[in-house]
């Protein structure tokens, strides 16, 4: 069971070079086999996860949730996904067509690009980049430029608002975010994911660096734009912030494009901080499933809980507080790092 | 202090979340629990009604409407058509509270969405049965006490039906004085006993109910005057 | 250089959280709010003037649907005021009895006050767990009048029918549980971090602009005055009970809620004493089937509804129909406050302004 997807594809690649391709072509195709089963991984992921999120919200809040269509109303995000497929495709006459039309396809594209660094279990990697969380942050905050679009485009003062404090929000939240990474990359001494997870064949980054873990979870959901960090879309406020002009198919991009990267950035936490795909007895991608998906309860938990807090304080929490802390840790790992050198422990 | 009052939070919706979910009522497939005195639709029994217009007169949105007919034979006003029109009612429970025969009721019935606005009015003809009924027991036993009874009953009501509708002019035959009149209608229309009394004795015996009339409309000036006083 | 301009942004009529048809226009910078505008009259249903062609008796329905979140509150005070009018005596149980249905319904809508104010900050959890309880004083309404929103009980002279067997154990087992819900909330809302952050200090009206602006209820008490018709002007046989009136100290967002929160325990506590007092008797005095109160006839009179100051004002012209009927509604009012409340703060201070004013716009538009 370990191997099956290892397999699989080595199985691909010698029946393509039995074919009589060069073996740099092989890996090309692969690679677009890949790609195709990233995206069958996310819409799957997806339908399921907004079904999850439906229940837990429905049981946090004393209801069933979904419950008529299918077993324990499964089939729910698949009838609403052919309803907003058959929607009219509402343009508004006077946004700024193209940049509305688009931003929901970069969203998508960018969300999905995220997944090829993922350790999706022991040597499943679509590209196994040495400077791999270099290159997830910063194609993670590239969302931000999609919702400006999204906002800008809209031509809509609403979704301006949203736009606005999305493009704000996100900024700030970037920089507590990739600081917290790298005191786990300074112990794990590389910038490679599946060096890290090496590293915590031993002992989880959490126990190392649990303060490290608690700004990169609340940045996390803040660059999600989750949970009580939801302002962009703010439904009480901004009615829906910078997707209120969308419809049908253009909308569900949108969402579709957020729970991808709820997906990605809860795997990239089970990577950092808790061991990745390690663990005793399961296959590895069973191992990253279930982590990924506890932390993912975890967010949806904290969304159904929390009030939203209000923009200012939320730049200042970052500034003043995230920051700083953040900081601390990074100067402290460092300072613990030299010792435990120094006495020989490490 | 910080973060303790997330976590408290936190704490409560996870106890909720395992909890039994029975305060979901899967509706249609599990009806709701109603009260007894639940107000859902209006019904109305055809035979009960004695056509007395109270809770026309009582309804504020003009939701009721009935059709009478003069029988021939008894001159008394008959129903031929009870319509409720309830996309306009609004459930106050005027009408039903003071009708005198409980021929309008609520029922439990709910679910009053309809495909068309002219489905939602409910109209009651007069049932065929209803006529042959009555003129079956009319030919069967004309000359015997129950008739009689059921004679004196109809003239009773034909008499509380015309007080209630014009009171000024039909109690006009046993005071005269429009004051006194006007005096005497409010007490009668406050009270069903005494009204029905009066009529009783208007068709009975005229004398008595010129003294009755009086005597009423003195107690009730009495006691306005010590309500004025108060 | 950067030019930065300023611009309208209208909130409502149709928006997530404006509790009904409001519309706010606000003038923004950025985020910052300049100034906010009221409008109002998307809920108008011109009760007022449908009350001049109905009789006296028939308009009491017509007054639950004022404020629809506690039906019972408008039409007691319409019910009293034609009583005290015609000079009706209502029987000792009915006074008992009304009192115990005006006071759950000052919890219900308290209760959605809670509710909608955490769902307007985001906690949409918080709502409900509200509207849970808030349940089992409709599931009350229903045993005893046979509806659940728009009850219409009260009935000039008295109440429409009495309560049965099953309302007492009720009753009491929803008392008994109040503390429990409470703490809940506190657990849930009030301790929240989050929400403190968001409402305290927030929206924060003084005395002097609360007189000044007429307003009333659980809104004014949160300025720190101490003023309650229940007990400046008591009606009914409200002088009867011991209670407590809940204040706040600086007005803000944050002590309109706390007052609200407090008020649903002094209302339990009036309801346990009319339970333990409730007398056995006649519910309902006989009274005329046409009213007709004399020709320039008039009457003021108020109670305090779970808004403020509910007052009603009837002049009678000798028909059995009123001539003009004024509705003082407290909702109105107590929205007049609220651009000053709103000037200068973000524009997430305005939604929880809006909450916490606890406006009904049923009321406020009639
Ligand atoms: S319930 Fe009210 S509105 Fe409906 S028919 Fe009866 S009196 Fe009219
Ligand atoms: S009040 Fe009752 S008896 Fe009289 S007309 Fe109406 S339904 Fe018939």
């Amino acid at each position: 069971m370990e191997h099956w997807f290892t397999d699989i594809a080595q199985a691909l690649v010698n029946w393509l070079m039995g074919l009589g391709l060069s073996a740099g072509w092989a890996d090309f195709v692969l690679l677009i086999v890949q790609w195709l089963c990233i995206v069958m991984i996310v819409t799957i992921n997806v339908i399921i996860l907004i079904w999850l999120e439906r229940k837990v919200s429905g049981f946090i809040q004393l209801r069933l949730g979904p419950n008529r269509l299918g077993p324990y109303g499964a089939f729910q995000t698949i009838a609403d996904a052919i309803k907003l497929l058959t929607k009219e495709d509402i343009i508004p006459s006077r946004t700024d067509k193209w940049i509305f039309m688009t931003a929901p396809l970069f969203f998508i594209v960018v969300s999905v690009m995220l997944y090829a660094v993922i350790p999706m279990g022991d040597g499943m990697q679509v590209v196994d980049f040495n400077v791999g969380l270099l290159y997830f942050i910063s194609i993670g905050s590239l969302s931000t430029i999609c919702l400006l679009m999204a906002g800008w485009g809209s031509n809509n003062k609403w979704s301006m608002l949203g736009a606005m404090r999305a493009v704000a929000q996100m900024i700030s939240y970037e920089i507590p975010l990739a600081i917290s990474l790298l005191g786990v990359v300074m112990i794990a001494g590389s910038l490679r994911l599946s060096d890290i997870v090496v590293a915590q064949g031993n002992i989880w980054f959490v126990l190392l660096q649990p303060i490290a873990f608690i700004t990169y979870f609340i940045a996390a959901t803040a660059e999600l734009n989750r949970g009580p960090f939801d302002m962009p879309e703010a439904e009480q406020e901004l009615t829906a912030g910078a997707y209120t002009e969308y419809t049908g198919m253009r909308w569900a991009l949108f969402f579709l494009a957020e729970y991808t990267n709820l997906v990605a950035v809860s795997a990239l936490c089970a990577t950092m901080f808790f061991g990745g795909w390690q663990g005793p007895g399961l296959p590895s991608w069973l191992w990253i499933i279930i982590k990924t998906y506890l932390i993912m309860l975890v967010f949806m938990w904290m969304k159904w809980t929390f009030p939203r807090i209000r923009m200012d304080h939320l730049m200042s929490f970052s500034w003043k507080i995230l920051l700083p802390v953040s900081l601390a840790n990074l100067v402290l790992t460092g300072f613990g790092l030299e010792f435990f050198k120094w006495m020989g422990w490490w | 202090m910080y973060g303790k009052g997330l976590l408290k939070g936190l704490w409560i919706t996870f106890k909720h979340s395992f909890e039994k979910k029975d305060l979901v009522v899967r509706y249609p497939e599990q009806m709701p629990h109603l009260q007894e005195r639940f107000r859902g639709s209006l019904a109305f029994d055809f035979e009960k009604c004695i056509a007395c217009g109270i809770c026309i007169r009582n309804c504020p949105n003009n939701v009721l409407s009935m059709e009478t007919a003069k029988d021939e034979d008894s001159k008394k006003k008959k129903l031929m058509q009870y319509t409720i029109d309830l996309q306009y009612c609004m459930f106050c429970n005027l009408c039903v509270e003071d009708c005198p025969t409980n021929s309008l009721y609520f029922t439990h019935d709910f679910e009053l969405s309809q495909f068309h606005r002219d489905d939602i009015k409910r109209v009651y003809h007069r049932p065929p049965e209803l006529d042959q009924q009555e003129a079956a027991q009319k030919t069967s036993d004309q000359d015997t006490q129950t008739a009689a009874d059921d004679k004196k009953e109809k003239q009773l009501r034909a008499m509380i039906n015309a007080i209630n509708k014009n009171p000024q002019k039909v109690l006009a035959r046993v005071l005269d004085g429009e004051e006194q009149v006007e005096v005497l209608a409010a007490v009668l229309m406050a009270d069903e006993k005494k009204l029905a009394r009066m009529a009783e004795m208007m068709i009975t015996d005229k004398e008595k109910a010129k003294k009755v009339a009086l005597a009423f409309v003195k107690k009730e000036l009495k006691e306005r005057e010590k309500g004025g006083d108060q | 250089m950067l030019q930065t301009d300023q611009y309208i942004i209208n909130i409502g009529p149709q928006h997530p959280s404006t509790h009904g048809g409001l519309h706010v226009e606000a003038l923004m910078d950025g985020e910052n709010v300049v100034d906010a505008i009221v409008h109002l009259g998307y809920v108008h249903r011109s009760i007022e003037k449908i009350a001049e062609s109905r009789t006296y008796p028939q308009f009491v329905p017509y007054a639950s649907r004022l404020d629809y979140l506690a039906s019972h509150l408008p039409t007691l005070g319409y019910c009293q005021a034609v009583e005290k009018m015609m000079g009706i005596e209502v029987p000792e149980r009915a006074e008992y009895l009304r009192v115990i249905m005006a006071e759950f319904s000052r919890i219900s809508s308290h209760l959605i006050f809670i509710g909608s104010m955490a769902i307007d900050l985001g906690a949409t959890t918080g709502l409900i767990y509200c509207l849970r309880d808030r349940e089992r004083i409709m599931d009350m309404f229903e045993m005893t009048s046979g509806q659940r929103m728009i009850a219409s009980y009260m009935r000039i002279g008295g109440i429409a029918e009495d309560v049965p067997e099953t309302f007492y154990a009720a009753a009491r087992s929803f008392l008994d549980d109040l503390p429990q819900m409470i703490d809940e909330y506190n657990g849930l809302i009030t301790g929240n971090e989050i929400l403190q952050c968001r409402i305290k200090g927030v929206g924060t009206l003084s005395a002097e602009d609360a007189i000044a602006y007429g307003v009333t209820g659980p809104n004014l008490r949160a300025c720190g005055i101490d003023y309650d018709i229940r007990k400046a002007e008591p009606y009914g046989i409200y002088d009867r009970f011991e209670f407590d009136v809940p204040l706040g100290t600086k007005g803000d967002s944050w002590n309109r809620y706390i007052v609200r929160l407090e008020e649903i325990k002094e209302s339990a506590r009036i309801i346990e004493q009319a339970l333990d007092a409730l007398p056995q008797g006649d519910i309902r005095t006989k009274v005329p089937r046409v009213l007709k109160p004399e020709s320039g006839w008039e009457i003021y009179h108020r109670i305090e509804s779970s808004k403020g100051e509910l007052g009603y004002y009837i002049v009678a012209d000798g028909g059995n129909k009123p001539y003009r009927l004024h509705v003082r509604a407290p909702s109105f009012i107590n929205l007049m406050v609220l651009p000053i409340i709103s000037r200068g703060g973000k524009l997430q201070d305005i939604i929880a302004n809006i909450a916490t004013l606890d406006p009904v716009l049923g009321e406020s538009d009639r």
